[in-house]
């Protein structure tokens, strides 16, 4: 390797990574959090089937996992301003993150939550517990459970994802990359870099999952639900 | 004690039960036995509202209930008074041993959290599982999950516990352990109603037995009357294919 091009690469990395840390971590975070809170309402509205309200639900998961992530993004940063709905990039992007992300996610814990056996919540009505206690105490902690692996598979996704926030001017890690190939012409070398720092970020969170796995296998439960 | 009256159930255009009317007194330990597919899940299911009755009547520590037309109020009420234990258990599997005894006591009883673990363990000594306490269901055989679910249905001392067919789920061997239990709990005068195909238990332990077929009782009477002396000739061939079926 030249000593230009290692020079480039080591005083680009601080300026990829900082975005990184500034924007694509931030807009993770934020993200996905909204998300878990749209998944967990949109799926236990259709887990208790709450009449109008599951329609909405389906609607929604229905429109967002039906078209692209790009498109939703266009649309809201560069479309909606023509409505008068104007928003900065990053407030845009977390819009659109999170309500894209939440329809995935509530289909999975639907699934989850659907995957808890009737008989014990049959059983918890039985000991005189009501529907929000029964949620709470029997279905809803299993349900997490179940969940745990394929939500961690979401949100590793999700890390990656953000590179398209790029598109509507959102100066996280991809974009920063760019800009510096637009001065050095090394694409390969660089793209390469930020490759791997997405390799790390997304490493990171492999590995928190697996420790957060262990730690919910506590429960003493022997079968592999997710074999 | 506990009285039904017309109890009236189909699923779909599927009539279930027909018009089924029985009384069971304080102490009493009725069997309930007949041919699968015949409503014996279903009634026990309506008493305490897992299924919602077409109509009937509940006549339950001196109150009376419209069975077609419960409140939710009511159907609490006449939870907290019951006991129900399930053919396949149906522990809380998050939950250990002691935590599926205490939670109907500490949340649905507010009851503190100290007295709700002292009843608990005496309700899991009951059965003979103290030692079995900070285990999860997934730790324990079937009887003793079955156990566990009788003690978790007895703990919060209700005025009658109804069981559906609790030892069919059971590998033969683990039948015994669960059935001494029950004697046990029959013999210190608890209020059963007890769905199952164990006629040595039907015979020997309650002193009334209901049959059930088609949705209706067909025979019912002290359980020396009945297998002595079956009246009806639907009872007889019941039996002779259950002993059949046993040898
Ligand atoms: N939830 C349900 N939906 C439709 N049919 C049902 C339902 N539960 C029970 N049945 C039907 O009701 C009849 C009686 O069932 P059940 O009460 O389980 O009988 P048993 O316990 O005596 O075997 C059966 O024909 C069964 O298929
Ligand atoms: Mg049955």
């Amino acid at each position: 390797m030249s000593e230009r091009l290692w020079r480039i690469l080591v005083d680009s990395f601080p300026k990829i990574l900082l975005p990184g840390l500034k924007m694509t971590v931030p807009l993770t975070v934020i993200a996905f959090s909204l998300a878990m809170v749209i998944a967990t309402v949109v799926a236990l509205i259709q887990f208790a089937h709450v009449k109008v309200l599951t329609q909405i639900a389906r609607f929604y998961i229905w429109v967002i996992r039906g078209t692209p992530l790009l498109v939703q993004l266009f649309v809201v940063y560069y479309g909606l301003p023509k409505v008068g709905v104007v928003m900065d990039a990053f407030p845009a992007a977390v819009l659109v993150f999170s309500i894209n992300e939440g329809a995935y996610c509530a289909e999975t814990m639907r699934g989850a939550l659907e995957s808890v056996p009737v008989g014990q919540i049959e059983a918890g009505y039985c000991a005189g517990l009501n529907f929000v206690q029964v949620m709470r105490r029997i279905v809803l902690p299993q349900a997490l459970r179940t969940a745990f692996p394929p939500l961690s598979n979401s949100l590793i996704s999700m890390v990656k994802d953000t590179s398209l926030a790029a598109n509507i001017t959102v100066t996280e890690m991809f974009m920063a990359t760019q800009r510096v190939v637009a001065r050095t012409y090394e694409p390969l070398a660089l793209y390469l870099e930020v490759a791997l720092i997405y390799l790390i970020f997304s490493t990171v969170l492999t590995w928190v999952q697996r420790m957060g796995e262990k730690k919910l296998s506590a429960y003493g439960v022997k079968e592999a639900r997710h074999a | 004690m506990l009285e039904v009256r017309h109890l009236k159930k189909s699923f779909g255009g599927l009539t279930v039960l027909k018009d089924v009317s029985l009384r069971v007194n304080q102490g009493d330990v009725t069997a309930i036995i007949g041919p699968s597919g015949s409503g014996k899940t279903t009634f026990l299911r309506c008493l305490n509202l897992l299924e919602k009755a077409d109509e009937g009547e509940l006549v339950f520590d001196g109150q009376t209930y419209d069975l077609g037309h419960v409140s939710r109020r009511d159907i609490a009420a006449i939870r907290m008074r019951t006991g129900f234990v399930f053919q396949n258990f149906n522990l809380f599997s998050n939950k250990t041993a002691l935590q599926n005894v205490t939670e109907g006591l500490i949340i649905a009883r507010k009851m503190k959290k100290d007295e709700a673990n002292a009843v608990a363990m005496q309700a899991l000594g009951q059965v003979g599982l103290s030692d079995r306490a900070a285990y999860y269901p997934s730790q324990l055989s079937g009887g003793q999950q079955q156990r566990v679910a009788i003690a978790r249905a007895m703990a919060t001392k209700p005025d009658i516990v109804y069981f559906d067919e609790p030892t069919s789920a059971l590998d033969p061997e683990l039948i015994g352990e669960v059935l001494a239990v029950m004697r046990d709990l029959a013999a210190s005068g608890m209020t059963m109603l007890v769905v199952t195909h164990e006629m040595r238990f039907a015979r020997d332990v309650s002193n009334h037995v209901v049959f059930m077929e088609g949705g209706v009782i067909a025979e019912e009477g002290s359980s020396r009357e009945f297998f002595a002396n079956p009246r009806e000739e639907r009872t007889r061939a019941f039996l002779r294919s259950i002993s059949e079926e046993n040898r």
